[in-house]
């Protein structure tokens, strides 16, 4: 009798509380207004320079904020503050992962992180081409024909190249709004999902302290 | 006012993951068989809160609702928060697990300080203390919890008037908004069931 009297108080204050929660749920939260505020931080590689974009999970734009700029080993490159529209750009400053740091006040904080094989191959390139081209002068010795076909290889090397900077800067033309949407998309609002699969579990842990206690009792 | 991973030191994360535990261990404790349900559902409210986007004032900031939490909870009010917290970090991202002690203590000890400030005003008689008092409650729970976030952002090398300044210019709608939401919960309450005011 005296559980049933407890299962009673129980039931009381249960519909006190939903009712409670149902009319502030209804009064403030609309769909539209299921944001959060947890930042992000998405960025691209353009050429030689890396564009990153800073928001708030609502997709405002984080303005005037810190972005640190690290290489793999931990050491910064370099920092800046976004802009207006929580942009920040910055030419690629070597070789490496990147890892970008975004800080806003109050402790928030957000990562992300630009892999080597992102970066475009020309730095690459560069780096390696200062080695190699010592070496190629000395075969000459073997003769002029083979000279003349070096010449010929590093004529349509030469051209290689162009070409493929050429399609690389018609590409990220192309590519550019894709990016754009990308960068959008990674705008992860919470979902109604979320939300109630919280509140379950919420329910479900009163229910295993609850059965814990009563066989304690 | 979720202070995200990766910001605060090993020695923050540690202070604020013991003092989290033991508060925890007394609210267990205090926590009897016919409070379970309260703590639930008080648990969900703060959950829910934090999804509830104030578009008002310079910055991008949310409800808290730590000062009702308190004055119905007492010490419960620390394993309420703490579930919240958790289900927010591994479901929204918002804070982190590493962070998730700090985070605890810097929401839910407000909540226990106005929870003994305000707790005896929230049940008097005279309706208008007992209102005030709730607008206190709600007000200054959030407004201690900006201070300990700063404070706790001290420890990293931040100047804790910068901080303090900027985070409670930020909170300063919420503030006023939890007071007015905490008066209109405590009203009610007061109609309905008066006796489960003041913890």
């Amino acid at each position: 009798m005296e559980r049933y009297n407890t299962f009673k108080r129980f039931q009381g204050v249960l519909l006190v509380w939903f009712k409670l929660i149902l009319i502030t749920l209804l009064i403030f939260v609309t769909p539209s207004k299921i944001l959060a505020h947890k930042i992000n931080i998405f960025a691209y590689v353009e050429g030689d320079t890396i564009f990153s974009e800073s928001y708030f999970n609502n997709g405002r734009r984080c303005i005037n904020s810190k972005i640190e700029v690290f290489d793999s080993a931990g050491n910064a490159l370099l920092e800046g503050r976004t802009d207006d529209a929580g942009e920040f750009s910055f030419k690629v400053p070597g070789k490496t992962d990147l890892r970008l740091v975004l800080t806003a006040g109050m402790g928030h904080r957000a990562e992300y992180i630009i892999h080597t094989s992102e970066l475009p191959g020309a730095i690459e390139e560069k780096v390696e081409e200062s080695v190699p081209q010592p070496a190629q002068r000395e075969i000459p010795v073997a003769g002029i024909m083979r000279e003349k076909k070096i010449n010929t290889a590093e004529v349509s090397q030469i051209n290689l190249e162009e070409i493929e900077s050429v399609i690389e800067e018609v590409l990220n033309r192309k590519l550019r709004p894709l990016m754009k949407l990308m960068t959008k998309s990674q705008e992860n609002r919470v979902s109604s999902t979320e939300v109630i699969g919280g509140l379950g579990y919420i329910i479900g842990i009163m229910g295993i302290i609850m059965y814990f206690r009563s066989r304690k009792r | 006012m979720h202070i995200s991973e990766g910001v605060l030191s090993a020695p923050v994360l540690i202070t604020g993951a013991a003092f989290t535990t033991a508060a925890i261990g007394i609210g267990l404790k205090k926590m009897d068989y016919d409070r379970i349900p309260r703590v639930a559902i008080l648990s969900s409210t703060f959950f829910v809160a934090s999804l509830i986007h104030v578009p008002i004032g310079p910055s991008n900031v949310h409800l808290i609702l730590n000062g009702i939490t308190g004055v119905l909870l007492g010490f419960s009010a620390f394993p309420a928060i703490l579930v919240a917290l958790f289900l927010q970090a591994i479901l929204f991202q918002f804070g982190g697990v590493t962070t998730l002690g700090v985070n605890t203590f810097n929401m839910a000890f407000p909540a226990l300080v106005c929870f003994y400030a305000f707790g005896y005003g929230v049940k008097h008689n005279n309706s208008m203390i007992a209102l005030g008092s709730a607008f206190g409650c709600g007000f200054f729970a959030v407004l201690l919890s900006g201070i300990m976030v700063a404070t706790s952002l001290v420890f990293v090398g931040k100047s804790f008037v910068q901080v303090a300044r900027l985070v409670v210019i930020a909170h300063l709608p919420v503030m006023i908004i939890e007071g007015l939401l905490t008066v209109f919960c405590v009203g009610f309450l007061r109609r309905v069931r008066p006796e489960i005011l003041g913890g």
